[in-house]
């Protein structure tokens, strides 16, 4: 089957592509798991072969583990909420409401704000507008910046990421909805499902490659995450928020532990495939043919 | 029916947004934008109508980089480098650091192979990268001009300070002389208590809260808590020494007295603090409103304060100076009676890639600096930074500059500075911030302390 015309196709379509990722993910990423083995501080002119040194180093910061258990934390709030959250309103977006559209719209806008741009604005939000809405009303809630208490600041994270996530995934769920058959669900009706059931039996299973989807990039997008969190709490109050990406960064970067920070950042993606792989393959196996 | 519900619920929703709106929105207050690019700079003329500086003819159209890390004086050195080029055929082509730290800038640049030539860096950079990369500076003619504000490494000098920084409680002179009613000498408070007394007194006439401080990591981590360091002799060698003995377990910070007293001052200005409901949810660009509208009379921070407090509407002819960080109710203790003011940026030349013209190049523009009159006139007058070289007659324009110039030619400054781990900022800021919000007690912050140097190889 391998014929020649085969080959040519091959270097035409594929070649491009798979050279590009080999150069900007695979080589560096070699690279950085050699360098996990080095005590290279990022700009010295000799590498020195240093074994396991800096694994164990990551062993001994417990400041990694508390960031990965915040993170972990973080993950399971956002997955879920947002999820739902975008499930629960494109099921309502596909109902044939006035304004459908519209509100698509409204929903999905805040993904096209970058990260960081959305950060600061709701730091103001936070810090600003809540303070002074606490002080006009008297609201205990409202009183002292969210950003300030431990608790506080990493709902505020949850809430914006919340609020930045769902517009995206309500756009697949949407695609989702309009593409379930409508026989198959006057069908449903005839044979007497109806609300609940026709949700759990008939919706769910033929929703399922959506899911596999959204649960994927919500995932790996909350493990990942670095924008909001340094410019929304920037690790504040007193280092309680910082996620382990970002403690990834100033590990390498202000402690200036190379070796250490580049190791967390190995173990942090085998952690984030592990996960991200066990999910895909548990969804594919739910998902069903109409 | 349907269409009717809708077009309530959108109704109300926008009313109730634009009262909320209304409401508050006349207080939010912006801070003017800094780096507003429509603002026009006011220029102060520079005389080049003498130079005597000597320059080297054969470097004639050498170029050189170098990269910026004080982006408030990105301007001023691209004017500089012009200057400069005029005059020596050089061509200095000034590189600013925008969003990374710079460091991870300087790491970048070496990595591509394309490290600038002269490098303005933060002592903790120099002395990572110098030995490896950086010329030996240890003969420069300048040395002697700067003597007490060079920075060795194993006997060698690598860098050229660029300016003394200074910190300390700055107050506003023309606040506490309406509150009070009457003159306000700064050199008549003298101790902790004597503070504490002012405090109280414009307490009672109606400033409620008179102090502000930031709580940035870099405030509370380097600026508060480094005293303890640097206040153990006032030199630098003593502060290294402090650092050394708590290292090894040899000083124990619950019963060092710095220790201590450092807490002693810091919990007064806690307790006069402004933002006392909400210490970690302070404002940075509002303390600067405050103290120059008054709401304030005090504010911890150092000379390069002066832009903000410039742009929240402090003018140069107001009267704005440093009180010392009183440690104790001791009238001679150095720490009552100077404020700390050390060289804060210091310059490398790259010996790695550069060129042994681009090195001359580069050293020439350094010596341009400290001796031709352009070069003098600009560090001041354009920078508006305090040079730490003798030779150098300008005075700065600024009073919080001016004021950290003369303690410094009335021996009323202490250079000492410490070098510290360069995560010290941000670990030990985290713990000054759990302390701040009284998340912490004395003890728990000690003990943080100890633990980070106990970390420290």
């Amino acid at each position: 089957m391998r014929n020649k015309n085969n080959g040519k196709d091959f270097c035409m379509f594929a070649l491009p592509g798979m050279f590009c990722f080999f150069a900007v993910v695979i080589v560096p990423f070699i690279y950085g798991v050699y360098l996990t083995f080095t005590d290279w501080n990022g700009v010295a002119q000799v590498k020195n072969f240093v074994g396991f040194k800096n694994f164990g180093g990551v062993v001994k910061d417990g400041q990694f583990w508390t960031s990965l258990l915040l993170t972990f934390k973080y993950v399971i709030f956002v997955v879920i909420i947002v999820n739902v959250l975008a499930f629960a309103i494109a099921y309502l977006l596909t109902r044939g409401m006035k304004g459908e559209n519209f509100f698509r719209a409204g929903f999905f806008t805040p993904n096209l704000i970058g990260g960081i741009v959305l950060g600061y604005i709701w730091q103001f939000v936070f810090s600003r507008v809540f303070v002074s809405i606490g002080e006009s009303t008297g609201w205990k809630l409202f009183e002292v910046s969210w950003l300030s208490d431990p608790t506080n600041a990493f709902i505020a994270l949850v809430v914006v990421s919340v609020w930045q996530l769902s517009g995206y995934m309500i756009l697949i769920y949407v695609a989702g909805f309009m593409g379930l058959s409508e026989d198959v669900m006057e069908a449903a009706s005839i044979d007497g499902a109806s609300g609940f059931v026709k949700l759990k039996s008939i919706i769910m299973p033929l929703m399922m490659s959506s899911i596999t989807i959204c649960l994927f990039l919500t995932l790996s997008r909350a493990f990942m995450v670095y924008d909001v969190n340094l410019s929304l709490t920037a690790g504040a109050p007193y280092g309680t928020t910082e996620m382990a990406a970002m403690h990834v960064y100033e590990k390498a970067f202000t402690s200036r532990q190379f070796g250490v920070g580049q190791s967390e950042a190995l173990i942090l993606f085998i952690i984030v495939a592990c996960i991200s792989g066990i999910q895909v393959y548990l969804t594919k196996r739910q998902e069903v043919e109409a | 029916m349907r269409k009717k519900v809708m077009a309530r619920v959108v109704s109300s929703v926008l009313v109730t947004a634009l009262t909320v709106t209304m409401l508050t929105g006349c207080r939010f207050g912006f801070a003017s934008d800094p780096d507003d690019p429509n603002e026009e700079e006011k220029k102060v003329p520079i005389d080049t109508s003498t130079d005597t500086f000597e320059y080297d003819a054969s470097l004639n159209g050498t170029n050189i980089t170098l990269l910026n890390t004080k982006a408030e004086i990105q301007v001023a050195l691209e004017e500089m480098g012009a200057e400069y080029e005029k005059k020596s055929g050089v061509h200095v082509e000034v590189m600013p650091v925008s969003d990374d730290s710079p460091y991870t800038k300087m790491i970048s640049l070496y990595n591509s192979g394309n490290p600038p030539t002269i490098a303005i860096l933060d002592t903790t950079d120099v002395i990572a990268l110098a030995e490896e990369k950086a010329v030996d500076l240890t003969d420069e003619k300048w040395i002697a001009e700067a003597e007490g504000y060079t920075t060795e490494l194993n006997g060698k000098i690598y860098s050229f300070p660029l300016c003394i920084e200074g910190r300390g409680i700055i107050y506003n002179k023309a606040v506490i002389e309406k509150a009070l009613g009457e003159t306000f000498d700064p050199a008549s408070v003298t101790t902790l208590d004597e503070f504490k007394a002012l405090l109280d007194r414009l307490v009672d006439k109606g400033i409620e809260k008179p102090v502000s401080m930031a709580k940035e990591d870099w405030s509370l981590g380097a600026h508060h808590l480094q005293y303890i360091y640097e206040t153990y002799d006032g030199t630098s060698t003593g502060a290294q020494e402090a650092v050394e003995e708590i290292k090894a377990g040899k000083l124990d910070l619950a019963s060092y007295k710095r220790m201590s007293e450092f807490l002693d001052i810091f919990d007064v200005l806690k307790e006069y603090n402004v933002a006392k409901g909400d210490p970690l949810g302070a404002d940075y660009d509002e303390m600067a409103i405050d103290l120059a509208d008054g709401k304030t009379a005090f504010w911890f921070n150092g000379n390069w304060a002066w832009p903000n407090l410039s742009e929240a509407g402090a003018e140069e002819t107001d009267e704005y100076g440093f009180l010392p960080y009183f440690m104790n109710n001791d009238k001679n203790d150095f720490a009552n009676q100077m404020i700390q003011g050390a060289p804060s940026k210091q310059v490398m030349v790259d010996r790695q890639i550069a060129t042994e013209k681009e090195q001359a190049a580069g050293k020439q523009f350094l010596s341009w600096m400290v001796y031709s009159e352009i070069g003098q006139q600009m560090m001041v007058k354009t920078c508006n930074i305090i040079p730490p070289f003798k030779n150098n007659p300008y005075e700065p324009a600024d009073p919080l500059s001016r004021d950290l110039y003369e303690k410094v030619h009335e021996g009323k400054a202490f250079s000492a500075s410490v070098i510290v781990p360069n995560d010290h900022w941000a670990v030990l800021g985290a713990a000054m911030q759990k302390y701040l919000a009284g998340r912490s007690d004395r003890d728990e912050l000690i003990k943080s302390i100890q633990d980070y140097w106990a970390e420290q190889e």
